[in-house]
């Protein structure tokens, strides 16, 4: 890597760079984490302990790390992208191979002071890989259908894992996030129809190959409500609880629903209700409003972005960043089936809470480098 | 580098070409509107869980709402709100005998499990050719379980509800108790019978209200007072006592116990003198404490002043009467000591002082000549002359030829007490803060002037023993023989103690009477009123004071005694007919 260190050799100082950091990025990341914090607080029926204390000090050590991604030259990315995609499609492999041999489902890997859950990470590394992939590509390049099929495998094969652990959520947010990059780079319209159509055929033909309890199962998943107390229990309890809260809430701490641990996973994929029931409408729509601030400026920043790895990236990045919010915000409103993505900045989860903060790194190293120009290959060639 | 773009600036994009470029700004945008789209529907969702939907449980079943309680009698609480009775659900059993298989096996097992009935009743009542007889009234749980247990099918229960009287025979009088069909049969339970099933409003019944029937009475008063008329009883071996507290003020009657009493849930079983009401129902010649009346009415007629005297040194002979004091003075005696010893001959002068007519409208107004108001069934109304003579005119002045009720008398002595005012007695808690009824038949200067004899009884007269440091107890006390036919019974005595504290601004009035008790070895051989009647007042006085929280006063305060420092002026001289 020492060669590309001295061909990509920055052009700004890092205080120059520091002096292109986006505020107002950071301080509407901040008033999401704290919400998170507070909801934490209040889970832990008003202590810092288990949770909020331990995911402040994360977020501290993810703010840090986000500035740091953010310095180092974006170029260096784009060239470290695909070794990334590589460790984290191992890691994932290496989840798989643990899982097997523990016999059940794992999405961990525990490195003694932290466990790392890889599917966190390849949310990350695969819209870097497929940024990569499609930085600089002419439409023409990109009509060719061989063209697209190495990007497509590097989103199955994750996809395919995360899908077997099982994992849903990630499987689509996977899915949303690589196509979304399929889209920015231009791939055809119909291309898209035609992967939809493909889909769409195969869904009845493995309907009939599943057994009587795999329907039953899949049939509750999209209608919670046909087994109140099984399946169904998470988002009738959810529902309820927003019910309860209002316009104003019952007050910070007050959530009973919660509290009562009627609401499972309070703190981790359920917590968007616990700030209904406690804040009320009014604060449920504060933080959305919060998101789509956030969610404006990475769009702002991909619109702004002068080079297509820049582009691809943040826009891959935020839209991986609006699944998350929305999958989750819709699960626990029973729009979609319950699939387990937690809210991004907000649940508990230490590696979630890292991959988006590097990812909001990503972003930010976006903006500072927004006016680099980069070469097919990543070459500094910036003019 | 970083210097914003200019809008002439050409951009020069390199490599992949500006089609590229131009395209993925027009899909930025599509995307972002797709996710606008997105964020909206998240949020009109949140607006329609959060407000729209009503937040409960889908396909659950709606519990109804519980039915309200309905029970046929409300219950019954003292001032303070503690249960004096109250009813419970229980079952009755009955039978239709028409639909009997097998009386004789029905009987043997119904009197297995019904240990109670006979088993040769039972089975002439299950043989018979009614449709309805009545097993047993009133199941435990558990009998109704075994009976169920039988399943014989002509057997089926009533609910009904059974009368409970948690403290027993500490408020019966008063409360008194129903029969088996839940009907008050005496006390309140009966004179408060409709009250007690409708509500205030008639709107609905009171018991589906739930608002239980509040008493004047304080159970720790009663309980109180109980104690001390059970130990005076006992101590002077009297056939029976009774007492009454009485806040002066305001009529409300605070406690009121009759002895001996019963059991009101086995009222059945209790005999007449139980059941006998002494307070309310028993007729007395009071005797000495209706002297108290007779100095109110005197100095309220001005007929004599506090000053005044009458000659008491010989008895008085009316045709066959003689009027004589009891360890008389036999000098001139001034109106004070005249109480103060308790004088027949000085309050028989006065009462003639007064006038025959006017002693009777001043009785009639203090309410002594017909029956008192109370809520209770059980009264009596007072015994008096009906033509009212000379000679009536004076024993009616020291307390005979005239009957009444110890609740007469705790009423009379409260108008005194109350300063001049009468209040209606009654055993129902008043409104507060609504002024208490009442009718002006003193006028205040007389009332204090009583307060002041009554006190100094306490303090240098008959009444001695019925003081309390602190607390300026007053009084009068009276030992009444008890009439046999037309003579009295010398060794057979009414004792009785009227008294009020505290004597600077009476409240309360405590009346007790005794039935003959009898003299002991503390008493000298007294059975008197100052040695039976009066030290029970004074027991009961210092329980109430603790009790209500009364602060005593210091007894030496010079401003108190200047209030009721009463002259004993040994014989001023008033013209009277004797």
């Amino acid at each position: 890597m020492a060669s590309v260190l001295d061909i990509t050799a920055p052009r700004l100082s890092p205080f120059e760079k520091l002096r292109q950091i986006n505020w107002t990025l950071l301080l509407l990341i901040g008033a999401i984490a704290s919400v998170g914090f507070a909801m934490l607080y209040s889970a832990a029926g008003g202590s810092w302990e288990p949770w909020a204390g331990r995911q402040a000090m994360r977020f501290g050590v993810g703010i840090v790390l986000l500035i740091v991604v953010a310095l180092v030259d974006l170029r260096l990315w784009l060239q470290a992208s695909y070794f990334f995609y590589a460790v984290a499609l191992v890691l994932l492999i290496g989840v798989e191979l643990a899982g097997v041999i523990g016999m059940g489902a794992q999405r961990w890997i525990d490195l003694g002071i932290v466990q790392l859950q890889p599917s966190e990470l390849m949310k990350v590394a695969l819209i870097m890989a497929l940024a990569r992939y499609f930085h600089g590509a002419s439409l023409d390049i990109i009509g060719r259908p061989t063209f697209l099929i190495p990007p497509l495998t590097m989103v199955l094969i994750p996809a395919a894992l995360v899908m077997r652990q099982p994992d849903l959520g990630t499987a689509v947010l996977l899915i949303g996030g690589g196509g979304s990059i399929f889209f920015m780079a231009g791939v055809r319209w119909w291309k898209f129809a035609a992967i939809a159509a493909g889909a769409m055929v195969a869904i009845p033909t493995g309907w009939r190959m599943l057994r009587d309890y795999q329907r039953q199962r899949v049939l509750t998943f999209l209608d919670p409500e046909t087994d109140p107390l099984g399946a169904g229990y998470h988002i009738i309890q959810s529902k309820i609880a927003l019910g309860s809260g209002g316009v104003w809430g019952k007050g910070f701490l007050q959530g009973t629903q919660a509290h009562l641990q009627f609401l499972p996973e309070h703190q981790t994929d359920f917590i968007f209700t616990m700030l209904a029931e406690e804040m009320g409408i009014v604060g449920a729509l504060g933080l959305i409003a919060l998101y789509v601030l956030l969610l404006g400026h990475g769009f702002a920043i991909a619109f702004r972005s002068r080079n297509s790895f820049g582009k691809l990236l943040a826009i891959g990045l935020s839209v991986n960043f609006f699944l998350y919010a929305f999958i989750n915000m819709a699960m626990v409103m029973g729009l979609i089936p319950v699939v387990g993505v937690p809210l991004p900045l907000v649940s508990y989860g230490g590696t979630a809470m890292l991959a988006l903060l590097i990812g909001f790194g990503l972003l930010m190293g976006v903006y500072v480098h927004r006016d680099m120009r980069i070469g097919r290959r990543g070459l500094g060639d910036d003019f | 580098m970083n210097a914003p773009l200019r809008a002439d600036q050409k951009l020069v994009i390199e490599g992949s070409g500006k089609q590229t470029f131009e395209l993925a700004r027009t899909r930025v945008l599509i995307a972002g509107v797709v996710f606008a789209l997105g964020f909206l529907t998240v949020g009109a969702r949140l607006v329609d869980v959060t407000l729209l939907q009503n937040g409960r449980e889908p396909r659950l079943a709606s519990a109804p709402p519980a039915a309200a309680l309905e029970m046929d009698r409300a219950n019954i609480v003292d001032r303070n709100g503690v249960l004096l009775a109250t009813s419970l659900s229980t079952a009755s059993l009955y039978a239709n005998p028409n639909l009997i298989i097998d009386a004789r096996d029905a009987a043997a097992k119904l009197a297995a499990v019904l240990p109670d009935l006979d088993r040769g009743e039972l089975l002439a009542k299950l043989a018979s050719d009614r449709s309805f007889v009545w097993i047993k009234r009133n199941l435990t749980p558990r009998q109704q379980f075994e009976v169920n247990r039988l399943g014989i099918p002509a057997l089926s229960f009533q609910r009904e509800e059974r009368r409970v009287y948690p403290h027993g025979a500490l408020t019966a009088h008063i409360v008194g108790y129903t029969g088996i069909d839940n009907r008050g049969l005496a006390g309140l339970e009966q004179s408060m019978d409709e009250a007690l099933r409708r509500a205030p409003e008639a709107s609905a019944p009171r018991a589906k209200t739930g608002e239980a029937l509040q008493l004047s009475l304080d159970i720790r008063l009663q309980h109180g007072l109980r104690q001390e008329l059970q130990r005076t009883v006992a101590e002077f071996d009297a056939l029976g006592a009774s007492g009454i507290v009485l806040d002066a003020r305001n009529g409300e009657i605070l406690a009121m116990v009759s002895l001996p009493d019963f059991d009101p849930v086995d009222a059945g079983t209790a005999e007449p003198e139980q059941r006998f009401n002494r307070n309310t129902l028993g007729l007395y010649e009071m005797g000495s404490t209706f002297k108290l009346f007779t100095a109110a009415m005197a100095l309220e007629s001005g007929a004599v002043g506090l000053h005044d005297g009458f000659d008491a040194t010989q008895p008085i002979k009316v045709s066959r009467f003689t009027i004589k004091d009891y360890q008389g003075k036999k000098r001139w005696l001034s109106v004070p000591e005249i109480i103060m010893y308790s004088s027949n001959i000085g309050a028989a002068k006065m009462a003639l002082a007064v006038g025959g007519q006017r002693q009777r409208d001043y009785l009639g107004k203090l309410g002594l000549l017909k029956a008192s108001t109370v809520e209770l069934p059980e009264i009596a109304t007072p015994l008096a002359p009906e033509r009212w003579r000379d000679i009536n005119t004076m024993t009616i002045g020291f307390g005979h030829g005239i009957s009444v009720s110890p609740l007469h008398m705790a009423a009379g002595v409260g108008a005194i007490a109350s300063g001049g005012v009468l209040h209606p007695v009654t055993l129902l808690k008043r409104p507060e803060g609504v002024a208490a009824p009442g009718q002006r038949v003193l006028s205040p200067q007389t009332a204090e002037q009583v307060w002041g004899l009554m006190r100094m009884v306490v303090e240098k007269g008959t009444g001695k023993t019925a003081d309390v440091p602190g607390y300026l107890v007053g009084g009068k006390t009276g030992s009444a023989e008890k009439p046999a036919g037309k003579a009295y019974r010398k060794s057979a005595l009414i004792s009785s103690f009227v008294g009020a504290f505290p004597m600077n601004d009476p409240r309360y009035v405590v009346v007790v009477v005794v039935d003959e008790p009898h003299g002991t070895k503390q008493s000298h051989g007294y059975a008197t009123g100052g040695w039976v009647a009066a030290p029970t007042v004074g027991r009961i006085v210092a329980r109430m004071a603790t009790l209500l929280g009364i602060k005593p006063q210091g007894d030496k305060d010079p401003a108190q005694r200047e209030l009721l420092l009463v002259t004993v002026s040994t014989g001023g001289k008033k013209g009277a007919p004797f």
